[in-house]
């Protein structure tokens, strides 16, 4: 049975092999590079200098011309870093949803049933290799992608933020085996490959739609800083955090000008009664702290893998009731 | 040996059809006591028909005398036809002679003839 | 006798079609027979659910006294080749051969090997290369090589050439020959298995019409021809299945308990495919079932 899984997924394995190696020639030097570019610039020390503790402006000075370099240099390697949001996806296309749907097309089920091996151990061996096979490829690519994030991340883009938090860390994995899952089920729905695919594809977007959106940001209570308007001294108080609202707010706390921060120098004091900011005014943050990053890779990672093996559970039901 | 063939218009069914080509091999001279008949196998592979048909036809032919089965080795003819006669068989021909010849003289056509024969023969056989 | 197949009031239900209703018969082993119908008939249920793939809604089958049902110890002693012989379009002949001794109980690839060779069946080929009928060999040997004792075709020679055909059935013929294994094979044209089977099985929108060993039920049935007929019994005559009527004459098929003496009718042999397709006609009587 393993041999017949194996031969059966194959040419699958040399082609999501040959994909991964592409992707891998096309990853390697860009990261290498920017790893190579962030040595260079010594932008490690650099922020290991600069504390999350207010500072003074002036000592920034240089690192921050730094950091410009940096990201401009290597801001539109974000975007290639998005087209690997797409991965999870492709495998779930192509390794979850033809799994049972192309048996039930061709029919073929009906020579694989009939031999000696019951629905069950067939469902086992070849939902047990086809998911180890896709977790492996997923913990390279999350491992991959992580490493060649780093740079950025550190460079100021938050890990925690929307796009750069599904890239890295152990979501990647869940995201996968959910969309393996889904395919799977969807081929035990809609025994066609394409409409199982479709079905995948709408379940998969729309449900990480859905959870990015609505739920990621409730993982954990956000929380809320404060800090002055008027004398700021640390100049982003916010670096790495995921910030979920933003403004300022008068001494009531009723929220006067929402959506930016403001940051008057102290030796200016009209600075606050132009902008007609009373006395008592503060910037106020909403946020989930950088911290809790790996809590919630954790979580997140949590719900898909639960949502993955339920989905696994409901298509060996469906199985054993196929005509 | 012999090759059997099949006439998929007739309207004697497929074990007679063997049968039937064995006696006339034997008629013939094609087969002789002694001689072995194919291996159902091969007949049934050949022709496309049930095995069980060519056992049918085989074991007809050991009822009639005509072949033994050896097991393990195969059907072989026993007797030649003559040998396996009826009895009085010259003289039942002679009086079924004279009788046709006095049906034809009161009109009868072959078809009349034949149709009298075979009602008859239920009516008749059946009291056996 | 062993029995090869029983089905006990066997029903089959899709939605709220029956696909097959109130379905008794017993195919004794040894036998090669024929499951005629028109489509939609509900011979591939039939099939589908002597062979585990599906499970009944009423009644019970089993195949060598066992319930073939997620049994494999019973799926071991039958061999199945379903509709359009599915195989794996990429696997060679040998791949499958190497599939089948993985998940089979009893395998013997030899049987594969031979009977490939001697029709002339490549077996590094991939088999969605392979005409028609090479599949149909394939397939056939594939099922061979587990050694049932009950072999299960669902219209096996239906897209094959009449060469084809013929091959199909003279390679299916040998290996019955040599094993004694006993074969249900379905079809929609009878003309296809009337050479090859001595027992047959009709049915028609679900149901059973007409079981029984040939031999017996052609012994059985005869044509009658006569004087135009009402209904009044005959002497001899069991139960009229198909009656046709000018003026003058009537035109009966028959299930006789014995000889028909009476002068007036005259009397034919059937043959299967008459017996068939009266029974297959609107308006036929009651299921005929003739034990073996």
């Amino acid at each position: 049975m393993i041999w017949l899984t194996w031969r059966q997924h194959r040419r699958q394995v040399w082609f999501t092999l040959a994909a991964l190696a592409a992707l891998a020639a096309l990853m390697v030097p860009t990261g290498l590079s920017m790893w190579g570019a962030f040595d260079d610039l010594k932008l490690g020390d650099c922020l290991a200098r600069i504390p999350t503790a207010p500072a003074d402006p002036a000592e920034a000075m240089p690192c921050s011309t730094a950091l410009t370099n940096f990201r401009s240099s290597y801001q539109t390697m974000n975007l290639v870093g998005v087209l690997m949001l797409f991965l999870p996806l492709l495998i779930g296309l192509f390794w979850g949803a033809p799994l049972v749907a192309r048996e039930i097309e061709h029919g073929t089920h009906r020579f694989a049933w009939t031999q000696g091996v019951s629905r069950r151990r067939w469902m086992l061996v070849k939902f047990g290799l086809v998911g180890a096979a896709t977790l492996t490829a997923s913990v390279a690519y999350g491992l991959g992608m992580s490493w060649w994030l780093t740079p950025l991340a550190r460079a100021g883009q938050s890990r925690m933020n929307l796009v750069a938090f599904d890239m890295q860390g152990i979501v990647p994995i869940g995201y996968t085996l959910f969309a393996v899952a889904l395919g799977v089920f969807a081929g035990t729905v809609w025994p066609k490959v394409l409409p199982a695919m479709a079905a995948t594809l709408v379940g998969v977007i729309g449900l990480r739609i859905v959870l990015t959106t609505l739920a990621r940001r409730h993982y954990q209570p956000a929380e809320a800083v404060t800090f002055p308007v008027v004398g700021a001294t640390d100049s982003n108080p916010a670096a790495g955090d995921w910030v979920l609202g933003r403004g300022v707010r008068d001494a009531s706390g009723r929220m006067v000008i929402p959506g930016i921060q403001v940051g008057c120098p102290s030796d200016a004091p009209g600075c606050a009664a132009e902008l007609g900011l009373g006395d008592g005014a503060y910037n106020w943050l909403l946020l989930q702290p950088a911290e809790r990053f790996w809590l919630f890779q954790t979580i997140e990672f949590g719900i898909y893998a639960a949502l993955a093996v339920v989905l696994l559970a409901l298509a060996m039901r469906r199985v054993r009731r196929i005509a | 040996m012999i090759e059997f063939v099949l006439d998929g218009r007739s309207k004697v069914n497929t074990y007679n059809q063997l049968v039937q080509q064995v006696k006339q091999a034997l008629r013939v001279g094609l087969l002789a006591p002694g001689d072995q008949l194919p291996k159902v196998r091969e007949v049934a592979q050949s022709l496309a028909i049930n095995p069980n048909t060519v056992l049918k036809a085989y074991r007809e032919l050991e009822i009639e005398g005509l072949a033994e089965g050896r097991p393990g080795v195969g059907t072989f003819i026993k007797h030649d036809l003559a040998r396996a006669a009826l009895p009085n068989q010259a003289q039942l021909r002679e009086e079924l002679l004279a009788w046709l010849k006095r049906a034809q003289d009161d009109g009868l056509t072959r078809d009349d003839i034949r149709a009298l024969v075979e009602t008859t023969m239920r009516a008749g056989f059946k009291r056996d | 006798m062993d029995t090869a197949l029983e089905a006990g009031r066997l029903g089959k239900r899709y939605a709220r079609h029956w696909a097959l209703r109130e379905c008794s018969l017993r195919v004794p082993a040894g036998r090669i027979a024929a499951l005629v119908g028109p489509n939609g008939a509900g011979k591939s249920t039939l099939l589908h659910l002597a062979v585990g793939l599906l499970r009944p809604d009423a009644g019970s089958i089993r195949v060598f006294g066992q319930d073939p049902h997620g049994n494999t110890g019973a799926l071991a002693d039958i061999g199945f080749v379903a509709q359009e012989t599915p195989l794996y379009e990429d696997f060679t002949a040998e791949e499958l051969s190497r599939a089948g001794s993985k998940i089979n109980r009893r395998w013997d690839s030899e049987v594969v090997r031979q009977r490939l060779t001697r029709v002339g069946v490549p077996m590094g080929k991939a088999v969605g290369k392979l005409s028609g009928g090479q599949r149909a060999q394939v397939a056939l040997a594939l099922a061979l090589a587990k050694q049932p004792r009950l072999l299960l075709l669902d219209e096996p020679v239906a897209s094959l050439d009449p060469l084809a055909r013929k091959e199909f059935l003279q390679s299916l013929m040998g290996s019955v020959a040599e094993s004694g294994t006993s074969v249900l094979l379905s079809s929609h044209l009878l003309a296809d298995l009337e050479r090859v089977c001595d027992y047959v099985i009709v049915l028609n929108s679900g149901r059973l019409r007409l079981c029984g060993p040939v031999d017996d039920l052609i012994a059985e049935h005869k044509q009658l021809v006569g004087p135009r007929n009402g209904g009044t019994p005959i002497a001899g005559v069991r139960s009229v299945i198909r009656a046709s009527h000018t003026d003058r004459q009537s035109t009966l098929l028959v299930r006789t308990t014995g000889e028909i003496e009476d002068p007036d009718w005259a009397v034919h042999d059937v043959t299967l495919e008459d017996l068939v397709l009266a029974h297959l006609a609107e308006g036929a009587a009651e299921a005929v079932e003739v034990a073996a």
